[in-house]
């Protein structure tokens, strides 16, 4: 036991070891056009409009500011959690399903992917507006009387970002849900476990690293997001890659800008190290 | 240092060297509106000249102050707000402009500064969808009336002149008493509202907004109610308190080609351009002489002739406290 676990750790090195050298190219570039950046936007932060961290005690010290961090955590979360839930039952599916015809469903999920995102966040506003295509519809159909307000707001936001993220949350999942012994299941059935049992105690909890690392993925990305939130959310629940945004852009303020931008990004980090502390996904494979 | 990483900075940003020697590059907002600057400002220029003039957008100030910084200037003559124009002229970012080339004898003095000509003048205007409502509202006070207009209406979201105006003039302040803007007053009225605002982020939005009816009424640039009802929306536009605001052309410190981007101007200011630019847009010239060039009918609906009740926002005032209004602006829209 203790022998096995030796080799696998020295194996584990040597892979680590001679693959170095390609990644020097992902390196060089991701220092020169993230690190490099980053600093100056550090350094900017603490030295404009004069030296000192006064854009952090005006960012931390003002209840805007603090309401806007927290939106952006909340509708963070709260796709994370639409995404996971909605693209839980999809990515069990396509791991299921003949080959033939996952591989269709799967085209379908990507080539989402590759619709132009500003194209696709205008769609949503056409279709979620009060004169949209969904209100109407279920205003001709009797099932409400007035438009429901499902843009301009929380909802519009959540709705157009899960879709978004979805298939960043199906892709590694059916990766994981694949890889369980489909006679671990059987072991289930045998030992009297019934569907839902077998479901509950047995393949999901071997699917949680697949949703660790999907879910993972999409709340850091849902918490820089800006085109979606812009259009489909309303001001009250501006999200902070928009304040940055106007700090930059509407009001030349890169100092403060700068400031906004690193501490969602440390805060990011932390919940990242966090996560990973308590959800390693190679521990738990 | 600072130079090279602002250089590192703006070649990531893929704005570098998009000009050779023989080009400039003029930048504008996009849209139906850029569209008319290449046609009747650009194009002609370029068929003039040595010069060819190519397009860039939108404009970004964000994107201009680091071109600026880093010395590293890609846009040559940029269509930008009259309160920022005169602001990016004190902070140093702006070319003065050469006066012996562009003849500011003929253009319209309200928009002229050292650092910059008008490029068109604009009216922030209420915006009616006549189909979408029996009564359309005839005034800034009937347009922040929610209980005589009940339902949505769109307002421009960005900090600048036009809004906070609007709301003193529904709340009864004087049009020749605006300045200085009375901010608190302006947000309590705006709160009255602001459950019914959608922000508009774009001209092409606020079109759509107005179009759908999503928000059957609303605060507009005239030029974009103009090219709405081209379209066939049928659009009502009440001009009671019209409030005037300018674009303004400015060149970056640092161009490397200033010559070229003085005769830009020129061109671009000069009467015959301004008229076929206001012709199309439904935007008003800034050349004195324009006028005189321009089918009488057509100009009624320029906002230069709706002067009766116009209020012209104070492009000096707003420019003194850009930042200062900025910041409580977004602060009380992410309330």
């Amino acid at each position: 036991m203790f022998l096995s676990a030796t080799v696998i750790d020295r194996q584990r090195k040597t892979r680590r070891d001679g693959s170095f050298g390609y990644v020097v190219p992902a390196l060089v570039l991701i220092s020169l056009f993230f690190v490099v950046p980053v600093l100056m936007l550090l350094m900017r932060s603490v030295l404009e409009p004069v030296t000192g961290l006064q854009n952090y005690a005006e960012l931390l010290g003002s209840t805007t500011y603090l309401r806007i961090f927290m939106n952006t955590f909340i509708v963070a979360g709260l796709v994370t959690a639409v995404s996971v839930s909605i693209g839980y039952p999809v990515a069990w599916l396509l791991a299921i399903m003949p080959e033939r015809w996952s591989r269709l469903v799967l085209a379908i999920i990507i080539l989402s992917m590759w619709t132009n995102l500003l194209a696709r966040t205008y769609a949503w506003m056409v279709l979620l507006q009060r004169t949209g295509v969904v209100n109407k519809t279920l205003m001709s159909l009797g099932i409400i009387d007035q438009p429901l307000a499902l843009v301009n707001n929380l909802v519009g936001v959540t709705i157009g970002m899960t879709y978004i993220m979805l298939p960043f949350v199906i892709l590694p999942l059916i990766g994981v849900i694949k890889s369980i012994d489909p006679s671990v299941l059987r072991a289930a059935a045998l030992c009297g476990a019934n569907k839902r049992q077998s479901f509950v105690r047995v393949l999901f909890p071997l699917s949680l690293p697949g949703i660790a690392a999907g879910a993972l993925m999409v709340f850091v990305m849902s918490l820089g997001y800006y085109v979606t939130p812009a259009l489909l959310g309303g001001t009250s629940n501006m999200m902070l890659a928009e304040l940055v945004a106007q700090f930059v852009q509407s009001l030349v303020d890169w100092g403060m800008g700068g400031a906004a931008a690193l501490i969602l990004l440390i805060v990011t980090l932390v919940l990242y190290a966090v996560q990973l502390k308590f959800f390693n996904p190679s521990r738990a494979r | 240092m600072k130079h090279m990483i602002i250089a590192v900075l703006t070649t990531a940003f893929g704005f570098a060297g998009q000009a050779s020697a023989a080009d400039m590059v003029f930048t504008s907002w996009g849209g139906t509106t850029q569209d008319a600057q290449k046609q009747y400002w650009a194009d002609p220029f370029t068929s003039t000249g040595s010069t060819n003039v190519t397009q860039d957008g939108p404009t970004d100030y964000g994107k201009l102050k680091a071109m600026v910084e880093s010395n590293n200037v890609a846009w040559d003559v940029v269509d930008v707000e009259g309160d920022y124009a005169v602001q990016a002229g004190k902070a140093g970012l702006l070319e003065k402009l050469d006066f012996s080339v562009i003849d500011k004898t003929k253009l319209d003095p309200r928009f002229v500064t050292d650092y910059s000509v008008g490029s068109f003048y604009y009216s922030f205007v209420i915006g009616c969808n006549k189909n979408a409502v029996n009564a359309c509202p005839k005034t800034w006070a009937d347009l922040f009336d929610s209980k005589k207009f009940p339902g949505k209406r769109s307002f421009y979201k960005w900090s600048a002149p036009g809004v906070i105006e609007a709301a003193l003039l529904a709340d009864g302040v004087a049009a020749n008493k605006l300045y200085p803007l009375d901010l608190d007053r302006a947000f309590k009225k705006l709160d009255t509202i602001k459950s019914d605002i959608v922000w508009w982020d774009n001209g092409a939005q606020s079109q759509q907004l107005l179009a759908s009816a999503e928000t059957p009424f609303g605060s507009f640039w005239n030029g974009r109610l103009t090219a709405l009802a081209k379209t066939g929306v049928s659009v009502e536009t009440s001009w009671t308190n019209n409030i005037t605001a300018a674009d303004a052309l400015v060149v970056p410190k640092g161009t490397k080609n200033k010559d070229a981007a003085m005769k830009f101007i020129a061109n671009a200011t000069s009467n015959k351009a301004q008229a076929d630019f206001a012709a199309t847009t439904g935007y008003a010239p800034i050349n004195v002489d324009s006028p005189k060039l321009m089918d009488a009918e057509l100009r009624k609906s320029l906002p230069d002739v709706q002067a009766d009740t116009q209020v012209n926002a104070d492009m000096a005032y707003w420019a003194a406290r850009r930042d200062e209004i900025g910041k409580r602006w977004y602060a009380w829209q992410a309330k």
